[in-house]
């Protein structure tokens, strides 16, 4: 599935994954569209390296978790570190769109971002986008058994913050 | 933990990603061990409320720059607002192949055809009681043409019924791109948008939607697109309403 003959026919239809991609990373809502304006803008340029007949969407979360990592890097560990809660509460306050209105988001984003971001990535490749282990350990190159680690520590902390069967 | 699944293989079952035999041998441990069993049961809920969180960022509307910026691909604003209408009333992600199918569908609507050119060149609107109408080679296309056999310069995109069921049709000359929805006057002009410097001629602005043209026809679209069937069933009733009775269309 998800295999596409020109760039152009995929691109569109896979920006509404990309960008929840973008809001599993990101600390808030307007983070995640910049993060997702600058890897469609970043894949246009660089549409050439994609080859026709591979899944173009796996190229393009690839693309988004790089530039992310980069933006994290330069933001420094310090500031990263205190991101997560305090800041997505905040969030609701901004009424830019219908997507804060959401109180599920703010919590989902907001116990993702205290996770690391090494786990984060994981958790949210095969968690939210359905991306399997060994997909994920392909776009993000890393051995598969990384991977399936990472992903049992952070969905442990995911289901101590969150909880598993109280309601929503 | 104590019990003979490692933590690794037990996410690996309950993801999905073990093979028949190892899946069977970990489904029967579980099953045999409460603790395993509650602790599914408890990753299974969390996995579900985790992702319906985020899934309401894809039902969400798409912010214009984010439009804008995969606009350069020719369709691309064709494509993404009938996707997102699609979503929206049936909230559920359609598969990819049917998405392409729908794309491929609407952009071969808007480009099949000649490109003869028509000589004649008339302004296309005129207002009539403080509205603006279509006039002379626009309205007759909206009257005559269909998307799939465009005669002059003017090409017909989309075909689909407004809240009141009055019929709309976008459309695209040379020069502009715009809406008309049918009333009893004629096919009066909701919106028309001036093409982007160096998209007049045929090709470009035929094939990608102005980003406000394609915000409009989303705001006023009730339902889906008209297929080339409906299409040609609303020309041959005469555009009229096709859910209030015809006195209606257009009056607001």
């Amino acid at each position: 599935m998800d295999q596409f003959e020109s760039f152009e026919d995929g691109l569109p239809g896979l920006l509404p994954r990309l960008r929840r991609f973008a809001h599993t990373l990101s600390r808030n809502p307007a983070d995640a569209d910049d993060l997702t304006q600058a890897t469609v803008e970043r894949a246009l340029r660089s549409q050439a390296l994609w080859e026709p007949g591979t899944r173009l969407d796996s190229w393009l979360y690839r693309i988004m978790r790089n530039l992310w990592i980069d933006t994290v890097r330069s933001r420094g560990r310090k500031e990263d570190l205190h991101a997560p809660v305090e800041e997505a509460e905040r969030m609701g306050e901004d009424p830019r769109s219908a997507i804060e209105a959401s109180i599920d988001l703010k919590k989902a984003m907001a116990a993702m971002q205290s996770l690391p971001d090494e786990q984060r990535e994981i958790v949210s490749l095969i968690l939210i986008e359905g991306f399997g282990y060994r997909e994920c350990s392909e776009i993000l190159g890393l051995p598969i058994g990384t991977v399936s680690s990472r992903l049992v520590r952070g969905r442990t902390a995911l289901l101590e913050m969150m909880g598993g069967s109280q309601g929503e | 933990m104590v019990h003979k699944v490692s933590d690794e293989t037990f996410f690996a079952w309950l993801d999905g990603e073990l093979d028949a035999g190892e899946a069977a041998r970990v489904e029967a441990e579980v099953a045999a061990d409460p603790r395993l069993s509650a602790m599914a049961a408890e990753h299974r809920a969390m996995h579900a409320k985790l992702k319906g969180a985020f899934d309401g960022v894809i039902d969400a509307p798409m912010p214009g720059q984010l439009l804008a910026a995969v606009g350069n691909p020719p369709q691309a604003e064709l494509i993404d607002f009938a996707d997102a209408k699609r979503r929206r009333e049936r909230s559920f992600w359609p598969s990819v192949t049917q998405w392409s199918a729908m794309a491929a569908t609407l952009a071969v609507g808007v480009l099949i055809g000649t490109l003869a050119p028509q000589a004649r060149n008339v302004a296309p609107v005129e207002v009539r009681g403080g509205k603006m109408y279509a006039a002379s080679a626009l309205s007759n296309a909206l009257t005559d043409d269909l998307a799939s056999a465009p005669r002059g310069t003017v090409r017909i995109g989309l075909t689909f019924a407004d809240q009141s069921g009055a019929v709309c049709r976008s459309f695209t000359d040379q020069a502009s791109s715009g809406l008309a929805c049918r009333d009893a006057d004629g096919w009066r002009v909701r919106g028309l948008f001036a093409a982007p410097e160096g998209q007049t001629g045929n090709y470009r602005m035929a094939v990608g939607m102005d980003p406000n043209l394609a915000a409009l026809v989303d705001s006023t679209m009730a339902g889906e697109p008209f297929d080339a069937a409906q299409e040609k069933a609303a020309r041959d009733k005469g555009w009229r309403s096709s859910q209030k009775p015809s006195d209606q269309a257009g009056r607001e």
